[in-house]
């Protein structure tokens, strides 16, 4: 386990800041709610083999006393970094992102099963969708019930959407909470 | 051929034969020759017949009878062959006699021997029993300049000791003054078996604790033919196969490689007296502390404003959000 040098840092505070925009710092400055520490610390991310993880520094402080091939992981996995150095979303964020993303995209009732098969975002499918959303931000897929799904990339632009075909793709998966079924030896 | 045999035996008395460097020259010789073919039948005739005559020649000689066979001794050589190698470039005046020329001053002969005030007696000018020897001095009177502990004997060895580094190190830097500009002969024991990097590195590995400037000494001659070696073009190949000099980086490099190459990485190692520490020991990448203090390090806080201001700084560019605004305009009136 180890903080991510400069680079790394860069890499995943630049994807997560095409869902979260300037909330990005509130993500990482806010106190940290969980643990018995009376006074709060901040969250902070970790590396540990390829995954990067976000931990408030209490669980991180008691991590250490873990010895390197036992440690799993540290709080919640957000990411991992692939064999040539790119950095990944995985849907392990998903909880995180929807509590912190600018841009969000509503499904249909009957369209949900498409997208937690892992397809793409239709307009067909969508119900309702953030105003100001622009090609390339992230956005998180949720129900109509308000349940997160999974995120993506935005295809088209909010104004883009009303216009397109009904078949053109809105929303590009990245992750859904099908994986968790479909992927689940990769996931750990 | 057409002439017949008598032809060839006059044109045989009128070839130059020089017993000295075992030669035979017609010098009335015109070749007359149409095709490739017909050149070469004419070349190996002449040459037949020239060698024919140079072994006339040697056969004539008296022979003195050894036990391995008739000996002859050969006549000194008529023909003068003409220089193989350049003439030597001039040697760049030395530091020394730079400064001789403009002071004025002349070389002086010194005499063998000189007399000796301290020992009253005829020395040597140098070597062994010579003029104003350290050894011949037996008492130093203090000065009151002088502090308590010093050794004054010690004192005029060390001076004597730096005196002479000092004219070491102008000696080889005239030297290298002279390689450079290709003033130095070549040495021949070196040329044809010494190729570029492998004595420069076999004496780092070995030598890996002395200080390099006595590495370079020793490979100083080398270092000559070496240069001329270097740039001579290879049998095949271009300039860039050749192999580059190396330099101090280079050298540097690879005696922190040696002194590290043993089992325990160089870390129990005696080091000499002038060694310096490895420039990159061991780790070469610095990772931050895991959990400094409380969690989070001040480092780590720093880095992470640093990368979170700069991408928010670049990205700032959407305070006007145009949908909203473009539904907030009101119709004039």
């Amino acid at each position: 386990m180890r903080p991510l040098d400069e680079k790394e840092t860069t890499q995943v505070f630049e994807k997560l800041f095409k869902f979260t925009g300037p909330n990005l710092k509130h993500l990482l400055e806010r106190p940290a709610v969980e643990g018995p520490d009376a006074e709060p610390g901040r969250y902070c991310l970790r590396l540990n083999r390829n995954r990067v993880y976000y931990a408030s520094e209490a669980l991180v402080r008691r991590a250490t006393a873990v010895s390197r091939p036992r440690l799993a992981g540290v709080g919640t996995p957000i990411g991992k970094f692939t064999h040539h150095g790119a950095f990944h979303l995985t849907v392990h964020a998903l909880d995180l992102l929807a509590a912190h993303a600018r841009r969000r995209v509503w499904l249909k009732p009957d369209t949900e099963r498409s997208f937690l098969f892992g397809n793409s975002v239709p307009k067909s499918s969508l119900a309702r969708i953030t105003e100001n959303t622009k090609v390339g931000d992230g956005v998180v897929v949720m129900s109509m019930a308000d349940v997160p799904l999974g995120f993506g990339i935005a295809a088209r632009s909010a104004q883009d959407c009303r216009k397109a075909d009904t078949n053109a793709v809105v929303v590009l998966h990245q992750a859904d909470a099908g994986e968790y079924l479909r992927k689940e030896e990769e996931l750990m | 051929m057409a002439e017949g045999p008598a032809a060839t035996t006059i044109a045989a008395s009128s070839y130059e034969v020089d017993l000295g460097n075992l030669m035979a020259y017609d010098p009335s010789h015109h070749i007359a020759a149409a095709s490739r073919e017909e050149l070469r039948q004419e070349c190996l005739r002449k040459g037949t017949e020239l060698a024919q005559a140079l072994a006339d020649a040697l056969f004539a000689l008296p022979p003195n009878e050894d036990r391995d066979g008739p000996i002859v001794h050969l006549s000194l050589p008529t023909v003068r062959l003409p220089r193989e190698k350049h003439l030597p470039k001039p040697k760049p005046p030395t530091k020394w006699e730079l400064f001789a020329k403009v002071k004025g001053i002349t070389k002086r002969k010194k005499n063998k021997r000189e007399w000796d005030e301290q020992t009253q007696s005829w020395k040597r000018t140098y070597g062994y029993d010579r003029v104003n020897d350290d050894k011949d001095i037996p008492i130093i009177e203090a000065k009151s300049t002088d502090e308590p502990g010093v050794d004054p004997f010690a004192q005029r060895r060390d001076e004597k000791k730096k005196r002479v580094e000092k004219q070491e190190k102008n000696r080889l830097e005239n030297l290298k003054k002279a390689a450079k500009i290709g003033a130095l002969p070549r040495l021949l024991s070196f040329t044809s078996k010494c190729c570029f990097p492998p004595p420069l590195y076999y004496e780092c590995l070995f030598v890996s604790g002395r200080n390099l400037a006595e590495l370079q000494l020793s490979n100083i001659f080398c270092m000559q033919s070496i240069q001329l070696a270097a740039k001579a073009l290879p049998i095949i190949g271009t300039k860039a196969d050749l192999p580059k000099k190396s330099r101090k980086e280079d050298l540097e490099s690879v005696v922190g490689m040696a002194s590290s190459a043993t089992a325990s990485g160089g870390k129990f190692d005696e080091k000499l007296p002038d060694e310096k520490p490895p420039k990159h020991p061991g780790k070469h990448r610095k990772f931050l502390p895991v959990a400094e203090g409380k969690g989070m390090g001040s480092l780590e806080k720093q880095q992470n404003d640093k990368i979170l201001n700069s991408l928010l700084a670049r990205n700032s560019d959407e305070p006007l959000d145009v949908g909203k605004a473009s539904s907030r305009i009101q119709p004039l009136t």
